[in-house]
């Protein structure tokens, strides 16, 4: 049964951001192989999303992501409230043109043209939430 | 203890009947797999519902720690 205090704590992050990603590590230094994937992914989109470092409390997130969507394993990405999945859904969809719609962002320009604008080299992100825990 | 990957593989096809399985030990560990699934019960579900279901398939391997990792591709029968 997940704690009550922090279920409540992960649903006022997932509807407080437009796009949040629960992952291992941060965006900066990610500890596992598909929480860098996933990074990566939002990097390439320019997309501006909050990061939440699973590792200092990873088996309670995993029981309140387990009520809250059924999932528990990470990285996962919600936008705008609801869980699009890990790295398999995100990299498929990020392929297919769908994540950069879900995230309300423009598909990136194809390779070779593109002309990146200074303001691209810096990722735009706020720094990590942390989860407080008492 | 590692993953029997044909038990993973009945474990999905028990419970998506007509599905087409195929199961691969990604890190030669046992431990980090990855799964190709088409299944007829796939039709209509967005890729996460896709997902939840497989992972409901072997869901007691994550629990006894046998599986650390299962990749998903996903896709229903045409």
């Amino acid at each position: 049964m997940a704690e009550p205090e922090l279920k409540e704590k992960v649903q006022e992050l997932i509807s407080g951001n437009p796009v949040l990603l629960f992952m291992k590590g941060t965006p900066e230094m990610p500890r596992c192989g598909f929480s860098m994937r996933i990074v990566q992914v939002l990097d390439s989109l320019d997309v501006e999303y909050g990061a939440v470092d699973v590792l200092p409390a990873l088996q309670p997130l995993r029981e309140v992501t387990s009520e809250i969507s059924d999932w528990q394993t990470f990285p996962q990405l919600y936008a705008n409230g609801e869980l699009l999945g890990g790295c398999d859904i995100v990299e498929e969809m990020h392929a297919s043109g769908e994540l950069a719609e879900a995230l309300g962002v423009e598909a990136p320009a194809e390779t070779g043209d593109a002309v990146p604008s200074s303001a691209q080299d810096l990722p735009a992100q706020s720094p990590p939430l942390q989860i407080q825990r008492d | 203890m590692a993953a029997d990957l044909e038990e993973i593989r009945r474990m999905i096809e028990e419970a998506l009947p007509g599905a087409e399985v195929e199961v691969v030990d990604q890190t030669g560990t046992a431990d980090h797999l990855g799964a190709e699934v088409v299944a007829p019960q796939f039709e209509g579900l967005s890729r996460i519902d896709q997902h939840r279901l497989v992972k409901a398939a072997v869901r007691s391997r994550f629990d006894d720690g046998s599986i650390h990792a299962l990749s998903l591709k996903t896709r229903p029968a045409t």
